[in-house]
């Protein structure tokens, strides 16, 4: 019983953080795409606009909640969900401060990699069950897309579990060394851009291309639902520069106490800038270009790193 | 490379439309190709390509936004731009504003008008800048009098110059763009006609000034400054040789054109007001100038010309060779020039010279010719007045220059003319080209009006005041001052052979100059000189399908056949019901009056305007202006063309009701009372009223 | 089966996408409608695709969304209200338009136009062509995805369309070029800032052709796409940069000079493949081209009267035709009009590039992927209102 109230309160703790995650994430993108476009981006809800995407998020819950008429309405609305909780779920395994991860379990690495590729799931349903042709061609694009680069995103945090001798993220943490850095920078380059392909965000947005597909797999969503997606997408995001930021840059190891979280907390956001970065830079790649980046130069390099890593691991 | 054809290309194309270079002959200028290495470098390349974009946007993401920051800053808006339509005043409602500054201040009026693009294209062009607009505004409503005291004010003479007017203003006239000119001219007349039909009792100018000055001629540059300086409160005085008053407008214009009693009534008008007329008194002969100049605190000399140019041409000193003016003058004044029964030969093509023409054939010439230089369509004077002059008789014999007097025993008998190929040369100077084919014509009497000079010599006889080698007085052009402080001159001894409304336009020019030299001002600091606006000449518009209520009311002339033989008036004048009509067809250009002229719905791409009018002769009114935003397209067609700048494009927002200032809302405007909000176009109005100084 | 009735009997949400399974010739695949409304029609374009897995088999524009009947208006006005018409034609690049008609009436006329007028229309003219070759620039970065790269491109079409709005009141339907000259003189210290931009631009291009046309992805999405043979683009009528992006050396301004372009040092870019990335470059190119003539213009523009002077209100040109061209924006723009003598036209046809461009995209997009068919599309630069008139 008592393990159920906690995992109550631990969710709802997660649920609350992932949903300020991506609120700010939000918020963060529309700045720095903003500044990136000399634009301003929000402004006027509450200082410098932060509260702006508040006011989108009761925007989007009052709208009308469209259900297209040839769906197959059942999977249609179980869709996000299934989308959504792997990405919050996530979240729990990853090492926030000094011995503190909410999940703090032995396969803590493994459980990051595999969990949120389980939302590919959700993603194929939502874009299958919308019965529109835009959106199914997004959803198989994505499972594509996503289980392509889960491999070279699982071989290059591979690297870490070996020089760390663990996949309990607190213990790769402990063991973690400044060299690592150095060392495993190839590799972090192959983390990065696998996450940013996980999240489907640009330049591999393909399967919610908007020139082409307008939204791909979420096309006929609406309200509430569609921001269910957005906020699995922000959410991943967060997630995945935040663990980039602890495991592979340090996190809280540079410095102690509360400077470390400071440290960690200015990682993750340097992680994330980054993405939005990338992606409002750059165009987007054709779906054939994604799959042989992933298979001819992502996949080789993450295996590369991986044998140079367990090579020199005794040295480091 | 980039070929570099010679600019004469253009023209060649432009005659005969061929292209003048196939594919073949231009060579291909700059490829756009562009490709990444092979191999490792090539590798490398794509990475520094990539890194080089993030380098890009992160540079323009540090770089200052170039939007405008919500709700602090705001969006300049053209003043060209084309939002909604609004029409400014409506015929009926508003009325217009008269051009009637004091003369010291009226070049500046103008200037301001010209400058902010309202005034008049007739005010603009006309000299002395008459409001003729303002004249048929009044008149429209039928306030003749109050017309002719506007017009008097700039044009001192309007009955006069109602009736020989050479109407610069007419030829720009806006009208003429959609069918004819207003009959400004005729107008002027009418006023004349109705102010001396119910004259209003006339009180004198109060005299406030210390000073008085001299004019030395009563022609209408004189009398233009001395109206000028008397409205000032100076006391005026002016000299006139002859016994009756009127210079050139009584010795050079012929009766049939202006009756005297007109001109008599006009200058005793003025006389009214407080003109202290001396006639009889020749400035020079019979007093010296010195003594005006030291009895007077200014003296004008406003002379004009009084003697005719000759032409250095064997048998140009043979009896029955003259001079035009000495002719008109004769004409003038005797009703006889001793030609009854002869043959006349006119030399010359100007005004003066038809004129002398038309003269000769009412004094009784049997035979009157009229040879020019120039070909019939560029002769120098009005084509109207040798329109009149050739169907009363007068042959023209265009394109013919004067090469010899014919004489037998001192008399002339004949002449001998040259034709002329071509009067000018390229570059417009007078070069006359002559063949060598000659006619000889028989005459009796030769002509010549090819130029008037002033003569000076004895008006000036005994004072400081020098005259150059050709008899000319040397004067400033702009402030129309002497050598002596304080003598002053205008009108054609200043300008030369020109029009009365030129003279005129000297005349208020001199006054402003004397009023300043005996306020001791300075002649130039601060002054305002008279702008010099251009309008474009209007294509004439075809006249198919104007109903003849909008055409201009034609001026009944009498029979040719009948008026050739004496010296009544030609042009028989209208009547008040007709002056209503007429004026009514003012566009009032300028005035941000609709006039609902209608022009703005026949030239909407859409349809999207209905006028009607009332069109009652001193009654007008606009009682219908539809304007349907919803099939405007912003075109700018209608508001470009309005005649009267009453429709115009304000600064809101298309269709929206809302000028860009408002788009920032504020929480006040937001909470107010909902009365005269904007979606009623309340606020944009006041918002444009905001916008515009 | 008719794959247009298989469609439009499965309207849906985003203009009837349905699952096709009954289509005969696409036995396997989807037949999917992109348009009429879609972000990446360029319009009001609705393309038929007959898809192979991601494969295009077949791509069949349909056209006729935006079809106002401009031509058939044209007869219905005075010569003049016509103008406001062709501003409606190539919406952004009305000034091409108006040009194009008012060079037809002029020559029907025989009406000279002041030569100060000639170098406005050339200035704005080029403007205009910078103005619509950023629109077809941003648009091949926003159809590849790179939204940053249409913004930039969108900036500094904004800089000439307030450039524009300053001149005469209208940010895009102008109404600027009438026969017989322009319809206002340019602002006070208009050409100031004409330069300065000018200036800027140059540095702003080369910043576009480095972030995006020298970018490695977006290469690899532009190179090798939509190959147009150049026997085929002459074949096809195509013509402006579709046509020299594969290498035909054809401009107007160069082969058939009209106005004053004779007096301007300028060269005509040409690709050599003939793809989309060549396309695109020749765009870039051009506007750079653009700003040399600009300079050129303002240099050696004269004083004097922008409109022929005496030209009658309601123009009655004789009964007649007359033929003219200009290169537009887009390609060789010419207008046929027609005059019985009376205050109206008789005929007005327009020729216009974007249309006899469009015909190539079943061409250039069979065998290629759907995000290559946005791409082709995004290439071609098509503008409805001009297509379908």
């Amino acid at each position: 019983m008592s393990g159920f109230v906690g995992g109550l309160i631990w969710g709802l703790a997660a649920g609350t953080l992932i949903a300020i995650a991506a609120l700010f994430g939000v918020w963060w993108e529309r700045k720095v795409a903003g500044r990136i476009q000399m634009r301003i981006g929000p402004q006027t809800t509450g200082p410098a606009g932060i509260l702006q995407t508040i006011a989108d998020t009761l925007k989007l819950i009052l709208k009308e909640d469209i259900t297209p008429d040839q769906a197959d309405v059942r999977v249609f609305r179980l869709a996000p969900l299934v989308v959504f909780v792997p990405v919050a779920m996530s979240f729990s395994v990853i090492p926030f401060a000094a011995g503190f991860a909410p999940l703090d379990t032995s396969v803590g690495m493994l459980f990051f990699l595999a969990v949120p590729a389980l939302s590919v799931i959700g993603i194929l349903l939502g874009g299958w069950s919308s019965r529109n042709t835009y959106a199914t061609i997004g959803a198989i694009r994505a499972a594509a897309q996503m289980i392509s680069y889960e491999l070279p995103r699982a071989l290059a945090v591979l690297s870490l579990v070996v020089l760390a001798g663990s996949i309990r993220p607190l213990d790769v943490m402990a063991a973690w060394s400044p060299w690592w850095i150095i060392a495993t920078a190839p590799g972090f380059i192959v983390y990065f851009i696998a996450s940013i392909a996980e999240v489907n965000r640009g330049p591999f947005d393909i399967p919610e291309a908007e020139s082409e597909l307008v939204a791909g797999y979420f096309a006929d969503y609406s309200g509430i639902r569609w921001s269910i997606f957005m906020m699995a997408e922000y959410g991943g995001m967060v997630a995945a520069s935040l663990f980039g930021a602890a495991v592979f840059l340090g996190g809280w190891n540079w410095l102690p106490g509360i400077g470390g979280i400071l440290v960690f907390v200015a990682l993750t956001l340097a992680l994330v800038t980054a993405m939005v970065w990338v992606k409002w830079t750059y165009p987007r790649l054709r779906a054939d270009q994604l799959m042989s980046f992933a298979w001819k130069i992502m996949t080789p390099a993450a295996i590369v790193q991986l044998v140079v890593v367990a090579v020199i691991a005794p040295w480091l | 490379m980039a070929v570099k054809p010679t600019p004469s290309a253009t023209d060649r194309r432009e005659q005969v439309g061929a292209p003048i270079a196939t594919p073949t002959q231009v060579p291909i200028s700059v490829s756009v190709a562009d490709e990444f290495p092979q191999g490792i470098a090539g590798f490398a390349a794509k990475a520094m390509s990539l890194v080089t974009g993030l380098g890009i946007t992160a540079r323009r993401a540090i770089a200052a936004p170039k939007t405008l920051s919500y709700p602090r800053e705001k969006y300049p808006i053209s003043p060209r731009w084309r939002g909604p339509l609004v029409l400014r005043g409506v015929l009926g409602r508003e009325g217009i504003d008269l051009i009637d500054a004091p003369s010291v201040d009226y070049n500046a009026t103008i200037d301001t008008l010209h400058r902010e693009q309202s005034l008049a294209p007739c005010v603009g062009n006309c000299p002395a800048n008459v409001d003729a607009r303002g004249q048929n505004y009044l008149m429209a409503d039928g306030h003749h009098i109050a017309a002719y005291e506007l017009v008097r004010d700039r044009n001192i003479l309007p009955g006069v110059l109602g009736r020989i007017c050479h109407h610069p203003c007419e030829s720009v006239c806006r009208r003429l763009q959609y069918d004819e000119a207003v009959a400004i001219r005729p107008l002027h007349r009418m006023a004349y006609e109705a102010y001396q039909s119910d004259r209003p009792a006339i009180e004198s100018f109060p005299l406030t000034q210390q000073a008085n000055i001299a004019i030395i001629g009563s022609g209408p540059s004189g009398l233009a400054a001395a109206w000028d300086l008397m409205k000032l409160g100076y006391s005026v005085t002016a000299y006139e040789k002859d016994k009756t008053p009127g210079g050139a407008l009584l010795t050079g214009v012929p009766a049939y054109r202006l009756p005297r009693e007109v001109l008599a009534s006009e200058i005793a008008n003025i006389v009214e007001y407080g003109l202290d007329l001396r006639c009889g008194i020749e400035i020079g002969k019979d007093v010296p100038i010195d003594h005006l100049i030291g009895e007077y605190d200014a003296v004008l000399i406003a002379a004009g010309l009084q003697i005719s140019r000759g032409l250095p041409i064997p048998g140009a000193n043979a009896k029955g060779v003259r001079g035009a003016l000495e002719f008109l003058s004769d004409v003038n004044r005797r009703q006889d020039a001793d030609v009854k029964g002869k043959r006349v030969m006119v030399i010359g093509g100007g005004n003066v010279a038809v004129d002398v023409a038309r003269c000769a054939l009412r004094v009784g010439a049997s035979e009157v010719r009229l040879a020019c230089l120039e070909a019939s369509n560029e002769m120098p004077c009005h084509p109207w007045e040798i329109e009149e002059g050739l169907d009363e008789g007068v042959i023209a014999m265009c394109g013919n220059g004067p090469e010899m007097v014919l004489e037998q025993d001192g008399l002339v008998v004949g002449m001998r003319l040259r034709e002329c190929l071509s009067v000018f040369d390229a570059s417009g100077r007078f070069n006359p080209v002559f063949a060598d084919l000659f006619t000889d014509v028989d005459c009796d009497v030769v002509v010549f009006a090819i130029g008037q000079a002033p003569d000076l010599r004895d008006l000036v006889a005994g004072s400081d005041l020098v005259l150059t080698e050709q008899g000319l007085l040397p004067v400033d052009g702009s402030v129309l001052s002497t050598q002596q402080p304080g003598v002053f001159a205008c009108g054609e001894v200043v300008t030369g052979p020109g029009s009365a409304i030129g003279s005129i336009a000297s005349g208020h020019e001199a006054a402003i100059s004397i009023h300043r030299f005996l306020a001791g001002q300075s002649l130039l600091a601060d002054r305002v000189f008279r702008p010099v606006p251009t309008f474009p000449k209007y294509g004439q518009a075809t006249l198919d399908g104007v109903e003849s209520a909008r055409r201009r009311v034609e001026m009944p002339l009498s029979a040719a056949g009948e008026r050739s033989r004496d010296f009544r008036q030609v042009e028989l004048g209208m009547t008040r019901l007709e002056s209503l009509n007429e004026s009514a067809r003012c566009l009032r250009c300028q005035s941000q009056v609709c006039v609902g002229c209608t022009f703005c719905a026949r030239t909407c791409p859409d349809f999207a305007i209905t006028v009607e009018r009332i069109d009652d002769p001193g009654h007008r009114m606009v009682t219908r202006y539809d304007l349907d935003l919803s099939k405007c397209c912003y075109c700018g067609l209608c508001a470009e063309q309005c005649p009267t700048d009453a429709l115009v494009h304000t600064g809101q927002y298309e269709l929206a009701f809302r000028s860009r200032e408002l788009t920032i809302s504020d929480i006040a405007e937001m909470r107010r009372d909902p009365g005269g909000t904007r979606a009623t176009g309340c606020d944009a109005l006041r918002a444009q009223e905001r916008v515009e100084p | 089966m008719d794959a247009t009735e298989t469609t439009s009997s499965q309207t849906g949400v985003l203009g009837g996408a349905g699952v096709s399974s009954e289509s005969a010739d696409t036995a396997e695949g989807l037949v999917i409608n992109v348009g009429p409304s879609h972000p990446s029609t360029h319009g009001v374009c609705r393309v038929i695709v007959h898809l192979d897995g991601e494969i295009v088999r077949k791509a069949e524009p349909v056209i006729g969304y935006l079809h106002r009947g401009i031509e058939k208006m044209c007869e219905n006005r005075t010569w003049l209200q016509c103008v406001p018409l062709t501003d409606r034609l190539d919406y952004v690049g009305s000034m091409y338009s108006n040009w194009a008609y008012c060079r037809a009436v002029e020559r029907l006329s025989e009406i000279r136009v002041p030569e100060r007028a000639e170098y406005i229309r050339v200035l704005v003219c080029e403007l205009q062509r910078i103005a619509s070759h950023m629109m077809a620039l941003g648009a091949s970065g926003a159809d590849t995805g790179a939204a940053t790269m249409f913004i930039y491109a969108f900036d500094e079409r904004e800089r000439v369309i307030e450039l524009f709005e300053e001149l005469c009141g209208a940010r895009l339907t102008y109404n600027y070029v009438r026969p017989g000259g322009v319809s206002v003189d340019l602002p006070e210290g208009w050409t100031d800032r004409v330069l300065e931009f000018a200036r800027k631009h140059r540095i702003a291009l080369a910043e576009m052709d480095r972030l995006f046309l020298g970018n490695a992805i977006a290469r690899a999405r532009l190179k090798g796409i939509g190959v147009l043979d150049p026997d085929v683009a002459v074949a096809w009528g195509a013509s402006g940069p579709v046509a020299r992006g594969s290498g035909v050396n054809w401009d107007l301004r160069k082969h058939d000079p009209y106005s004053v372009y004779p007096r301007f040092d300028f060269d005509v870019p040409l690709g050599s493949r003939g793809d989309c990335f060549d396309r695109a470059r020749c765009r870039l190119f051009e506007a750079f081209e653009s700003c040399r003539i600009i300079e050129q213009a303002i240099s050696q523009m004269p004083e004097g009267p922008v409109m022929t002077a005496g030209l009658p209100r309601l123009l009655k040109p004789a009964a007649g035709d007359a033929y003219d061209h200009i290169e537009s924006a887009r390609g060789s723009l010419g207008v046929y009009v027609v005059s019985d003598g009376s205050v109206r036209p008789y005929r007005v046809k327009f020729r216009s590039p974007a249309f006899c461009n469009l015909a190539l995209l079943p061409l250039l997009a069979e065998g290629h992927t759907l995000s290559d068919l946005v791409v082709i599309l995004g290439s071609l630069d098509p503008v409805f209102g001009e297509v379908d008139r």
